[in-house]
């Protein structure tokens, strides 16, 4: 069997070698193709992180009026901690906050703010099978409280996440069809184009004996290295691009979102060469279905 | 005639104890066959050819004759409008799409332009044929090894196509011919292409590949080709299959007009 496969690669090889530049030419449309595909799946799986990481955030920020007194704190806090959804409480300071910034290494862009600049704040851990009418009952009765500048239960920044992944993964699923159609449209043709370069070979194959599918199969893998390779270039390009952003916005990002972006995970980009590979495969199939009778 | 379709199997299957009685069967016949491209115009008309085992057999006559047309028949290339064409004991004309490659395994053919592949070496296009059997690697190029040497190319394996001269690239046709060992070999003007001593020479290879037994049919409308052997030969003249087993006399007439190139004395006919 693997001499058999052997002897595969080599006839690959053999037949294939003289259409080098087209070939070169195919991956490269192929990679351009894939690279919208790869760049809309990552957006998607860094929105999809940050989505989980706000949706069961369990906390609410109540933001102080200034001048509210440590008592009215005190006051507020013992309330609080009295409610059934709340776990417990913590009081951050205005210095408190700007030190907590300073220490997620944001040091250079919001450290040079005074502390005035950042809200105190009474940060309530909420319980684990708290839901969501609940917190919204919970911030509509602070919102009522004269010392109380603000609540944020961060449920409109995941409502607007969540509808933000909905739509990249819409424009993933239209893009995937795009590249869908391009590596049909591509490949088909450059194997037909392939196929009439090498009519001699294909009369000579089956003049000796060979059956279709003997002449087709070089063809077919020939296809599959076509969409692998392309898939695989724009995945290499993406992550040469997405380690040139990172390097410079990574902190800025993990601070605004709560989560550091990161690149595609090993499943889906073998998952997305592995569909290169049989999407290329069938649309060599395509190409050549119809062999010239002799 | 109602014509059904059938696998091809040949009556004598490897593995299988030599039988006196398959061996004795001819190789190749043609029973009434027809065959027109236009229906004004037939090419073979009601033909009738039997080859035996191990026979050499010029196929010759004019231009437009059918000796090409005869040579197709018989690996599929094209289909007889009626009658039987049986190889190995089996009806080629009633094969189907999925059997001819089957056949064809079974017959080395070798064509006027050689039908060889440029872009490939010597070794590349005779080891095509036994890539297609699927046999490993080693045993192949042992294989090729022996028929080029047996053609006068030994050593030649890594050569381009393209960088022959026709002789030699017609020596390696005709080492793809029978590099898998086939019982019989069809030749379509093999030295179409060649200056006359080359074509002696090829020739003379195909009377060599002979000597082992093999059965080959030799169109040509070469007739220094048919003067120099004393061969069988089928004359092709208005459809139909003349026979002169003992090879061409040219007879010699001083009082009568030119005796037609393609007129023979008749020996044996095939009606």
């Amino acid at each position: 069997m693997i001499g058999g496969s052997m002897a595969s690669v080599g006839r690959v090889w053999r037949s294939g070698r003289g259409d080098g530049k087209v070939y070169m030419l195919s991956v490269f449309s192929l990679a351009v193709a894939f690279v919208c595909l790869s760049s809309a799946l990552l957006v998607v799986f860094n929105l999809r992180a940050v989505e989980m990481r706000w949706a069961r955030a369990g906390r609410i920020s109540v933001y102080l009026r200034d001048g509210t007194s440590q008592d009215q704190v005190a006051q507020l806090r013992r309330a609080l901690e009295q409610t059934p959804a709340v776990a417990s409480t913590r009081h951050v300071t205005a210095a408190d906050a700007r030190k907590e910034m300073v220490e997620d290494g944001v040091a250079g862009s919001l450290a040079v703010l005074p502390v005035e600049a950042f809200p105190a704040s009474i940060e309530l851990a909420l319980t684990d099978e708290v839901t969501d009418q609940q917190v919204a009952a919970i911030a509509q009765k602070l919102r009522d409280m004269p010392s109380i500048e603000s609540v944020e239960t961060y449920q409109r920044w995941t409502d607007r996440i969540s509808a933000l992944v909905r739509g990249g993964v819409a424009a993933s699923a239209v893009l995937a069809l795009v590249v869908l159609a391009a590596v049909v449209s591509v490949i088909s043709s450059t194997m037909r184009f392939a196929l009439h370069r090498r009519r001699i070979e294909v009369e000579v194959l089956k003049l000796v004996g060979a059956t279709d599918r003997f002449v087709r199969r070089p063809f077919l893998v020939e296809g599959a290295l076509q969409g692998a390779l392309g898939a695989a270039a724009s995945l290499a390009l993406l992550a040469l691009l997405y380690a040139i952003v990172r390097g410079k916005f990574d902190d800025e990002l993990g601070v605004l979102l709560g989560v550091h972006p990161t690149f595609l995970p090993w499943e889906i980009m073998a998952a997305m060469v592995g569909s290169g590979a049989v999407l290329g495969a069938l649309s060599a199939f395509a190409g050549v279905r119809k062999l010239s009778a002799v | 005639m109602v014509r059904t379709v059938s696998a091809f199997r040949p009556a004598l299957r490897s593995g299988q104890r030599f039988d006196a009685s398959a061996a004795a069967r001819p190789i190749l016949s043609f029973e009434s066959v027809f065959k027109s491209y236009r229906t004004d115009q037939p090419v073979l008309r009601g033909t009738n050819l039997v080859v035996e085992r191990g026979e050499f057999v010029f196929i010759t006559g004019p231009s437009g004759a059918g000796k090409s047309t005869l040579l197709r028949l018989v690996y599929c290339a094209e289909q007889a409008d009626d009658g039987r064409i049986l190889f190995l004991g089996r009806d080629v004309a009633r094969l189907t799409e999925q059997s001819i490659p089957v056949l064809r395994r079974n017959m080395g053919v070798v064509f006027q332009d050689f039908r060889l592949v440029p872009a490939w070496t010597v070794f590349d296009n005779i080891a095509i044929p036994l890539e297609i059997l699927g046999l490993p690697s080693r045993l192949i190029r042992t294989r090729v090894g022996e028929v080029l040497e047996r053609v006068g190319l030994a050593g030649r394996g890594v050569d381009m196509v393209s960088g022959l001269s026709g002789g030699e690239q017609q020596r390696v046709a005709i080492a793809r011919a029978i590099v898998g060992e086939p019982a019989l070999i069809l030749a379509d003007e093999p030295t179409g292409n060649l200056d006359p001593q080359l074509a002696i020479d090829i020739l003379g290879l195909f009377e060599e590949i002979h000597e082992t037994g093999t059965t080959i049919l030799f169109a040509t409308h070469d007739r220094s080709l048919l003067e120099v052997r004393s061969h069988r030969i089928v004359v092709l003249n208005e459809g139909r299959a003349i026979d002169v087993p003992n090879g061409l006399a040219v007879p010699i007439d001083e009082a009568g007009p030119p005796v037609d190139e393609f007129t023979v004395p008749m020996t044996r006919v095939a009606v």
